[in-house]
């Protein structure tokens, strides 16, 4: 069975549409700023967040992405007793609702859009995204449901913000993954979503091809990568083996790319492991930061815009390799046929996923 | 058709193991500590985990204790399925009293303020390489698990350890079971919404 | 220096979240990394901060950390030395 994926939409600071933020990528602009005094002890943070006159809800992203996604597909699909919604997110809304801010926004959003189904909400750390669109495609494959739209949102939080000052895992400007010189992440927020579908017609614009998609823990540290890249390696393996395609079917790699020192190196071992690491790859956290539960969809959907326009995203922040195992990190803008895509992701935990993505 | 081989619950005040209640909590002594002699876990790197972690490393080992053949699997047969209400919200709360009351975030809690940090410490401990996956909703929800074991076996694992473990200050609601292609134990029921709600009451 | 060790031990416990630990599990000589404790590299942060909170102690440089931080007795000698 072929399972189509399309209807990708992103609300981020640098635009309110796919296009938008693929445009912004085109003149490879970063949404970064300096927030003056909002870490914690009134520290100086660089991130990636709404401006304050363009300040809106956690709900209000989610609306608005969704209203985005519904202008893209032809009929009532939401509110359809065959769609199913998948939720991916570290926190939800929990500035409003502490305990339970995922839950509950859910059944919040059942209500309001008049779903049919209970939303499934993925709450895996970083690989949240990829894993929500991996398991939106399982659910399709046996008839559970026809069409899945998933949608992801986090937003930069006083908590959030302070933990990761407390692991000293914030860089005080832009973030350089793969670089040598890189010194940690930026934080992010956005919301972006995907639709997958058995049924082409659904799509107004020409859909892509969902190929497979796996997840593996790396069995190590719950808050440090493994130095071997084990769970990269072996998702990456699996997800090759059920695609039936081949490393040389792969014409790039949307990696993880965080620009934490381990991080980084820890994907370049992965990579070098499994005989990939001549494939063009890219990190897009120096455009978007980190936002974590929305970062799989994110960049998946800016990766299907360049598989849709063929032209390969620099990785912005990279200057001088950095890891101990070569990488093929895209430099400049360039132009490519594009048939096919890997995006991994890899979060605290010790999670690993990854997913591959074809054009029809 | 798979099946549920073996099944366990863990509350504030019990552990029942296939439905017979174990352990009551009654003694002077630090519940988990009770639970964490009893199974005889012995693993220095659990003092430091939070609350769900550590009910979700028992959970495991009981799992294990009951049904011989889930060592046997190699190591990335194995899913983790877990799912809960609150998320991480028993550990979130004491982290933001960590910066809010005592001074600074405290990083040793902020790294537990995940919900699916209980997976990683379950796979570093089994060094089980597996698919994990962590869902969050309202309510226990048997039909997530019965979809979504029979999606994995066989095509990405050949069993599930799966678990609705929720932790609320410091209050606790945990059922784990463990999920095969075939009946390897003599309880073994077939992995259905109407079972799983069933022994979940049980 | 013994009260100043027993603080110590309490205060590890209660900034680790140690909860099943008592003072008495650990030994003045004992390595609090790598050894029966398990601690590792989020710890050492903790115990930065621990420094900073309680003893007005900045550490900043991670190799000097690592050498504080091998057990009690070289904690409660550094905390001495530098009070």
């Amino acid at each position: 069975m072929r399972i189509y994926i399309g209807a990708e939409n992103i609300i981020s600071p640098l635009g309110k549409s796919a296009d938008d933020n693929f445009h912004a990528l085109k003149t490879n602009t970063s949404a970064g700023k300096y927030f003056e005094g909002l870490g914690f002890n009134d520290e100086t943070v660089f991130l990636m967040k709404f401006d304050q006159k363009d300040k809106t809800s956690f709900s209000q992203l989610v609306d608005d992405c969704l209203s985005g996604i519904s202008g893209k597909l032809s009929g009532k699909l939401l509110s359809s007793e065959k769609t199913l919604l998948i939720f991916s997110t570290t926190k939800g809304n929990f500035e409003s609702n502490f305990t339970n801010g995922i839950a509950s926004f859910c059944s919040d959003l059942k209500e309001k859009y008049e779903l049919k189904n209970d939303p499934l909400a993925v709450s895996n750390a970083c690989i949240s995204g990829v894993l929500a669109i991996n398991v939106a495609a399982d659910y399709i494959k046996p008839g559970l449901y026809e069409n899945v739209v998933v949608i992801g949102c986090d937003v930069v939080s006083e908590f959030v913000l302070y933990g990761f000052q407390s692991l000293f895992a914030l860089s005080d400007d832009v973030c350089r993954p793969f670089d040598e010189d890189r010194k940690g992440i930026n934080l992010g927020e956005a919301c972006a979503a995907v639709v997958l579908s058995k049924n082409v017609e659904i799509f107004k614009e020409q859909p892509l091809i969902y190929v497979s998609g796996s997840s593996s823990n790396d069995a190590n540290h719950i808050s440090g990568p493994s130095r071997t890249g084990e769970g990269l390696y072996r998702s990456v393996v699996k997800t090759l083996k059920l695609s039936g395609l081949s490393a040389k079917d792969i014409d790039f790699i949307s990696g993880h790319g965080t620009a934490t020192v381990f991080n980084d190196e820890m994907e370049s071992i992965a990579f070098d492991r499994l005989k990939m690491n001549h494939i063009p790859i890219n990190s897009l956290k120096a455009y978007f930061g980190h936002t974590l539960g929305a970062a799989g969809l994110v960049e998946t959907a800016i990766s299907m815009q360049s598989l849709r326009n063929n032209l390969l995203i620099k990785s912005l922040g990279f200057e001088n390799q950095g890891t101990s195992k070569q990488l093929n990190v895209i430099e400049e803008n360039s132009e490519k046929e594009i048939a096919a895509f890997l995006k991994t992701a890899s979060g605290f935990g010790g999670c690993n996923a990854s997913l591959i993505i074809k054009r029809a | 058709m798979n099946f549920i081989t073996t099944y366990c619950h863990i509350s504030e005040d019990h552990c029942a193991v296939n439905g017979e209640v174990l352990l009551t909590n009654e003694s002077e002594n630090s519940w988990i500590r009770t639970l964490y002699d009893h199974f005889k876990i012995d693993y220095s790197k659990f003092h430091k985990m939070d609350l769900m972690s550590k009910i979700g490393v028992i959970g495991s080992e009981i799992l294990k204790s009951q049904n011989g053949k889930i060592v046997d699997y190699d190591d990335d047969e194995i899913a983790l399925v877990f799912a809960n209400k609150n998320s991480s919200a028993n550990t979130d709360v004491k982290f933001q009293q960590s910066f809010k009351e005592n001074g600074s975030p405290s990083p040793a809690l902020f790294v537990y303020t995940l919900p699916n940090i209980v997976l990683g410490e379950i796979a570093i401990k089994n060094k089980w390489y597996g698919e994990n996956i962590f869902v969050v909703s309202e309510n226990f929800d048997p039909e997530f698990y019965e979809n979504y074991c029979n999606i994995l076996i066989p095509s990405k694992a050949m069993a599930c350890a799966c678990g609705w473990v929720n932790v609320l200050n410091d209050s606790i609601e945990a059922f784990f079971f463990f999920v095969e292609k075939e009946a390897s134990t003599e309880d073994s029921l077939p992995l259905t919404s109407n079972n799983l709600l069933n022994l979940r009451k049980a | 220096m013994e009260e100043l060790k027993k603080n110590l031990k309490e205060q590890i416990i209660e900034r680790l979240n140690l909860e099943d630990v008592q003072p008495a599990d650990i030994n003045d000589n004992d390595p609090l990394f790598g050894g029966d404790l398990a601690l590792d590299s989020i710890d050492a942060l903790e115990l930065i901060v621990l420094f900073e909170n309680y003893y007005g102690l900045k550490i900043t440089d991670p190799e000097k950390g690592k050498k504080v931080f091998e057990s009690i007795n070289t904690m409660a000698d550094y905390i001495s030395k530098n009070n």
